[in-house]
């Protein structure tokens, strides 16, 4: 029996070991992001070793949250039930200063319309279920 | 023009079998597959015993595996396996193809895709949702922040074009007008009705910039080429389309800064085939998305960087166009059997069997195959001449 979408692109985070770093610096208010400690290569998604050098020596540390907005779009359709009532949602893809792509939104209400190359900046939000997850305004 | 390249026209596609397409319910993708292999066979008027390499690309259902072989009752097997390059996969599979045949390894490679995963009541988005896996970890937050599926991907790649080059929401409206005028003269695509720019401005947005209509189908069906050597494929039933040129590239992320994957892919298969992109009369091109065509477009020198939209626009691509590009409609109107759409549509123009829909000049045809968020990347050079 197939899935529905429902059930597997679920809105609610499945927080793993591997990235429980993250979770609990997001619920500090601080974006966190793995960097190689041999040759300081930011990692996102997250790896078990550089893709840059190969080194295993990985260290999560306290980014910036500042970036810039490689992209945008508004989504207006969504099956997520956890959506309803909540779009357009301002989705934004955030070249963060440490040189990864970071996909997101802006923050709820925010009807700022950005552009290619705005900086932009992080703050949290919290999910129905509570957990906290980056979401970025436009810095002025 | 013309190339020493060991590989450039040493083979060709000498079967195509093709199953309905579409909303076809009540039938497995197994049972399509085995469909399509057999009437490729009988198109190229080749006996079951004498296929000896199968290749096979299961699509978003994962319908179909290793034994398919079984299914079809395919006993002389020398070389079988299954791919995955997503979009890119059918390029895959016949460039493998074409090496094997060429190198000796088998004599005929049945190259077959099939999918299954509408269901009756369902909507194609659910149906295309459905059959992903979900995320754990960090990733898992993205559903939620609105990036569900490869959609928002597609349009934020394409509103980063349109603000760095002036590209219009016309000009992607330009894409699914031009796909649509080619459906309407193709009995096997799904989206047959008129569609004029108003009536792509009119359809419901999915996620700005993109509306449903610059969106691709999701289909049922199988599609299968066989691919054998030149020499063999001259004494088959039909006319072989020659594989000119091949090449794969893959990258990690779109990056501005560095030559993209359709630009590496198209160059190497062109340089296969000796030509450049001045010489290609037709294209079929993988439009998962509008957009899509706009930037392979650009990527495989139709066009500068940031004019494929105006050359969308100037009705190029459409029927009576100068570069007739997807005549059978695409995915966006025709069929969405990944890779095999676009290859499908280069055989049936370059047989000459296109009907109404029917070009010209169908003697140099370039093929896209695009996966991922513009991670993976085919493109076959493909001609009715076995050299210029």
């Amino acid at each position: 029996m197939t899935p529905t979408l429902a059930e597997t692109a679920r809105a609610t985070p499945l927080v793993d070991e591997r990235s429980l770093p993250f979770f609990e610096a997001a619920e500090r208010g601080v974006l966190a992001l793995q960097r190689c400690e041999a040759c300081r290569t930011f990692l996102h998604p997250v790896r078990g070793r550089c893709t840059s050098c190969g080194d295993t020596r990985i260290a999560w540390v306290d980014a910036s949250g500042r970036g810039r907005v490689w992209s945008h779009g508004r989504l207006r359709r969504s099956y997520l039930p956890e959506h309803e009532g909540v779009l357009p949602l301002a989705l934004v893809l955030v070249e963060l200063d440490e040189g990864v792509r970071f996909a997101s939104r802006l923050a709820s209400g925010d009807d700022t319309l950005v552009r290619t190359g705005d900086r932009v900046a992080v703050v949290f939000e919290r999910l129905a279920d509570g957990t906290p997850v980056p979401v970025f305004r436009r810095e002025v | 023009m013309s190339s020493n390249h060991p590989l450039a026209g040493s083979s060709a596609i000498s079967g195509l079998g093709m199953t309905e397409l579409g909303r076809v319910y009540g039938r497995s993708a197994t049972d399509l597959a085995v469909d399509a292999v057999l009437r490729a066979l009988a198109d190229a008027g080749i006996a079951k015993d004498e296929l000896d390499g199968l290749l096979l690309n299961a699509g978003i259902s994962q319908g179909i595996d290793l034994s398919l072989a079984q299914a079809i009752g395919l006993r002389g097997l020398a070389l079988q396996t299954q791919m995955n390059g997503f979009g890119s996969s059918a390029g895959q599979m016949v460039g493998y193809a074409a090496m094997a045949v060429n190198a000796g390894l088998a004599k005929h490679v049945a190259c077959v895709f099939a999918d299954a995963p509408l269901v009756p009541g369902a909507r194609a988005g659910q149906a295309y949702g459905g059959a992903r896996p979900g995320r754990r970890g960090m990733m898992s937050i993205l559903p939620a922040l609105g990036f569900a599926g490869p959609i928002p991907y597609y349009a934020l790649h394409a509103q980063r074009h349109m603000d760095l080059y002036g590209t219009t929401q016309a000009q992607l409206g330009a894409i699914a007008v031009s796909s649509r005028g080619w459906a309407q003269k193709n009995p096997l695509a799904t989206m047959r009705e008129p569609l004029d720019l108003a009536g792509y401005h009119a359809s419901p947005w999915i996620v700005e910039p993109f509306h449903v209509l610059d969106c691709c189908l999701v289909s049922n069906g199988a599609i299968c080429v066989i691919v054998s050597s030149a020499e063999r494929a001259r004494d088959l039933a039909r006319p072989p389309v020659y594989v000119r040129g091949l090449a794969q590239a893959h990258q990690l992320e779109w990056d501005d800064a560095a030559p993209s994957l359709a630009q590496r892919s198209s160059a190497a298969a062109f340089a296969m085939a000796g030509c450049t992109a001045s010489d290609v009369t037709l294209c079929e091109l993988y439009d998962c998305y509008t957009f899509t065509v706009i930037t392979t477009l650009e990527d495989y020198g139709f066009c500068k960087r940031g004019e494929g939209g105006a050359l969308a626009e100037s009705g190029a691509l459409a029927p009576g166009g100068k570069l007739p590009t997807n005549t059978g409609g695409g995915m966006l109107s025709g069929y969405y059997m990944w890779g095999m759409t676009p290859i499908s549509e280069a055989v049936i123009q370059a047989r000459r069997d296109g009907g109404a829909r029917q070009v010209t000049n169908p003697d140099l045809i370039a093929v896209s195959g695009n996966g991922g968020i513009f991670n993976y990347h085919a493109t076959l050079v493909l001609s009715p001449h076995a050299r210029s």
